[in-house]
């Protein structure tokens, strides 16, 4: 896609961040579903909770929503129908493309 | 005589009979040129005792392997001994987890790559980018990168060597941006990222508060890409960690 090392790391803690966001600080039963939908200069990944227990509504706090802020377009969590759900857009912001890549 | 030909008549006696009195003194001989080496790798975040200690049973293993008749001299051959060893310490103690070797290399290439290719580029280098200059694929570059996660590096809090005067890192990093600092308060974060050590929390600041991208901050700091990105990644799960302690206590 073309994206730049700083971008590829600002993507992996955004969603290390998020699937933090869903599992909460002491982890959950269960598994994370995760869908990467590729874009020209941009990428959307998806995360959907699928978790054994009842849980009560999740929310950002504050530190998530700062760094989120910094390290990604758009972002979001809330809870879904069946179970806490997140989305995330990164745009390519580098120049790396004009460079041929 | 010269002062070689004592040790070279006890290394052909140590060959000849084993005797531990003799190897105690070819060690003892050559102890100089462990402590020398130990202290050329006293700068990548292993205690210069630790390494001295390396050092010495490199040498040991040298002695003991060191063969009298070929015509090399023995300070030669041990410091190949000692200084393979010193690496393969560096190498194993570096990783908290362990990634396969191919991918601990791969990594500390990229470590250096990343950088060189930024300043060449005046930009981050793409993925691509550093699959073609370590003659990897793209796959194995994000694989080695996601490896690097389980990598230690030195704490910055800690000594720089001997010879760099002692001074922590953290002393010699510029004053912190007030504005970027006011920001901190805004966002009431500030009993968590006090909290931080003084560089991981001048980081915090830069990345989350200032928007500078990793490159940028590693090019103000005067340290690496990767260290940036370590020491971000650690910065968030103490920042979490310490937001968890803070709700528990209020809780309690």
């Amino acid at each position: 896609m073309g994206f730049s090392y700083d971008e590829v790391e600002d993507l992996r803690l955004a969603i290390d961040e998020l699937c933090f966001g869903l599992t909460g600080p002491t982890g959950r039963h269960g598994t994370v579903e995760l869908l990467y939908l590729i874009d020209e200069g941009s990428l959307v990944v998806e995360g959907q909770g699928h978790f054994l227990e009842d849980i009560a509504p999740i929310m950002l706090t504050d530190l998530s929503r700062v760094i989120l802020t910094a390290l990604v377009d758009e972002h979001d969590l809330v809870t879904g129908p069946n179970g806490p759900l997140f989305r995330l857009l990164k745009r390519r912001h580098s120049n790396a493309a004009l460079a041929g890549d | 005589m010269t002062e070689r030909e004592p040790l070279k008549e006890t290394f052909a006696a140590y060959a000849r009979t084993g005797d531990i009195v003799l190897r105690d003194q070819l060690v003892a001989a050559h102890m100089g040129l462990a402590a020398y080496l130990a202290r050329r790798f006293a700068n990548r975040g292993q205690p210069l005792e630790d390494l001295t200690q390396v050092a010495s049973l490199g040498l040991l293993k040298a002695v003991d392997r060191f063969d009298p008749g070929l015509q090399i001299e023995f300070s030669t051959y041990a410091t190949t001994t000692i200084v393979g060893e010193l690496k393969r310490y560096l190498r194993d103690k570096g990783w908290a987890v362990r990634a396969p070797r191919r991918m601990q290399e791969l990594y500390l290439n990229l470590s250096q790559v990343v950088d060189g290719l930024g300043q060449e580029l005046g930009r981050s280098p793409t993925i691509a980018e550093l699959a073609a200059e370590v003659e990897a694929s793209e796959e194995e570059v994000l694989e080695a990168l996601e490896a690097g996660q389980a990598y230690r590096f030195a704490s910055l809090d800690s000594p720089k060597s001997d010879a760099e005067g002692g001074e922590p890192v953290g002393e010699s990093i510029g004053e912190e941006d007030q504005e970027l600092a006011r920001a901190e308060q805004r966002a009431t974060l500030a009993p968590l990222l006090g909290q931080l050590p003084r560089r991981q929390r001048q980081i915090v600041h830069l990345r989350f508060f200032g928007g500078l991208t990793q490159s940028e901050i590693a090019h103000r700091l005067g340290i690496s890409q990767m260290q940036v990105s370590r020491l971000l990644a650690r910065s968030v799960a103490q920042l979490r960690s310490l937001a968890e302690d803070s709700r528990s206590q209020e809780e309690a």
